[in-house]
């Protein structure tokens, strides 16, 4: 009677998801990097309170092709299974749109806490290009590679609108007095920063988890579909009925080694 | 069949999406408001303010040059409109002429805004039927600024001092 029940709702469970994961991969995810494309140069006026659009500069092009790279070494983007040549057209072109607007989306995170002018955009940049190129070759997987994004744009959000935002604030932020203290006589000429109001700050917060969490969803995208090629079994037994698929995993559980007989075979290989 | 249509709406929605953020990084408004009159502009639905274009031309027949000018600009924030333009150029004229110098600033500014007007006319030539006006037509307005920004040896003309302000 369970069992029936199971299999009924079965293809209701297949179609619900394969309409998820569409909509997410072609609806949700390109609006959420278009979000951040919008929000990364967006920065809000100290005296005037106006709106002020900032393009994104030549140098975050280059951060966010390395950003990109980065993303396909670490297998969040799967590069294969996004566009091949077995793949329907509109599918390739959704997909290489979706490339598109998460390059754009990265360049305008950069964009986001990279200081406007002065040594410190360059100073940010060196530092951005840096990590970016040492990572080109580390071994990262979706989950260390997130994780270390995360502390990246984290990082470069602190220094810029929270240390930065509170030396260049004009009326004198704590870090300001502190600095005053420790460098009396010393001038902070070069590193010249404009003043933003605090809602810049806000706005960029939000965008930086905006691209963050585009980030996990493209990773749980990916790792939801598992790879055809590496694992055709899996494939298969999604295909399954829900009486079968709970026998096969009967089966494989059934197949476990006692903990025990794991300890009793360690020696033998050694000995070998 | 299902994810074709997903497909389709999506990256038909997404595009729209990207051409509404590269129209708002191109056009950089300022304050919400500003965003509004833009994609009035864009949608062709623009329309000046007609109360204060109004009560910017009463000031502006009463040589009040600079009020008129607050309020053709309040009248026409996107700057959209070419007879209110012209307005604004011939205010500036107005201001800046001077029985024995022009106000070169002045015309400048004046210069630039029927400059506005001409390419918002871009349809056909800009008339205004002002009875009030000596130029009616832009072009006109323009030669008129134009000569007042250039130096020649007609500027130590002392027959200058009688010509009339148009």
């Amino acid at each position: 009677m369970r069992g029936d029940l199971i299999e009924d709702e079965r293809p209701d469970t297949n179609t619900n998801r394969s309409r998820n994961r569409a909509l997410l991969n072609y609806v949700a995810l390109p609006m959420l990097f278009l979000t951040v494309v919008l929000l990364g140069g967006l920065r809000v006026g100290t005296e005037s309170r106006t709106f002020i659009f900032v393009a994104p500069p030549l140098v975050t092009l280059l951060l966010a092709v390395l950003l990109v790279l980065l993303l396909v070494r670490g297998r969040l983007i799967r590069f294969h299974q996004w566009i091949a040549s077995d793949l329907p057209p509109l599918t390739n072109v959704v997909h290489i749109w979706l490339l598109i607007t998460l390059f754009f989306a990265s360049a305008q995170a950069f964009n986001s806490v990279l200081p406007e002018r002065g040594l410190l955009h360059w100073l940010f940049s060196f530092f951005f290009l840096w990590t970016l190129w040492n990572n080109q070759f580390s071994s990262f997987d979706p989950r260390r590679l997130l994780r270390s994004l995360a502390i990246l744009f984290g990082t470069a959000f602190v220094l810029k609108h929270m240390l930065l935002a509170s030396l260049y604030s004009p009326e004198g932020g704590w870090l300001k007095r502190v600095a005053g203290t420790l460098l009396q006589g010393v001038s902070l000429g070069t590193l010249d920063a404009p003043n933003f109001a605090p809602a810049t700050g806000y706005i960029s917060f939000f965008t930086l988890i905006l691209y963050i969490a585009g980030l996990i969803l493209l990773a749980f995208a990916g790792n939801d579909e598992s790879d055809p090629v590496v694992y055709p079994i899996v494939g298969e037994y999604r295909q399954l009925p829900a009486t079968d698929g709970r026998a096969v995993r009967d089966g494989i559980l059934d197949d476990q080694p006692e903990p025990g007989a794991r300890v009793e075979r360690q020696p033998a290989r050694r000995d070998e | 069949m299902q994810s074709r249509i997903i497909q389709i709406a999506g990256l038909a929605l997404t595009l729209a999406y990207a051409v509404f953020i590269v129209w708002i990084y191109a056009t950089e408004p300022r304050t919400f408001n500003e965003v509004a009159t833009s994609a009035e502009v864009a949608t062709g639905t623009y329309q000046i303010n007609q109360e204060k274009f109004d009560s910017a031309l009463d000031l502006f027949r009463r040589e009040q040059f600079r009020a008129a000018r607050d309020e053709w600009q309040r009248a026409d924030p996107a700057q959209g409109d070419a007879r209110t333009q012209f307005y604004i150029a011939y205010s500036f004229y107005r201001e800046g002429w001077g029985r024995l110098y022009y106000d070169q600033q002045l015309f400048k500014q004046g210069l630039e805004a029927v400059n506005r007007a001409i390419a918002l006319a871009s349809a056909g030539p800009l008339i205004v039927d002002d009875p009030n006006l000596r130029m009616h037509s832009a072009a006109e307005l323009k030669a008129e600024l134009e000569q007042g920004t250039e130096r020649s040896w007609n500027d130590v003309n002392p027959l200058k001092v009688l010509r009339t302000r148009k």
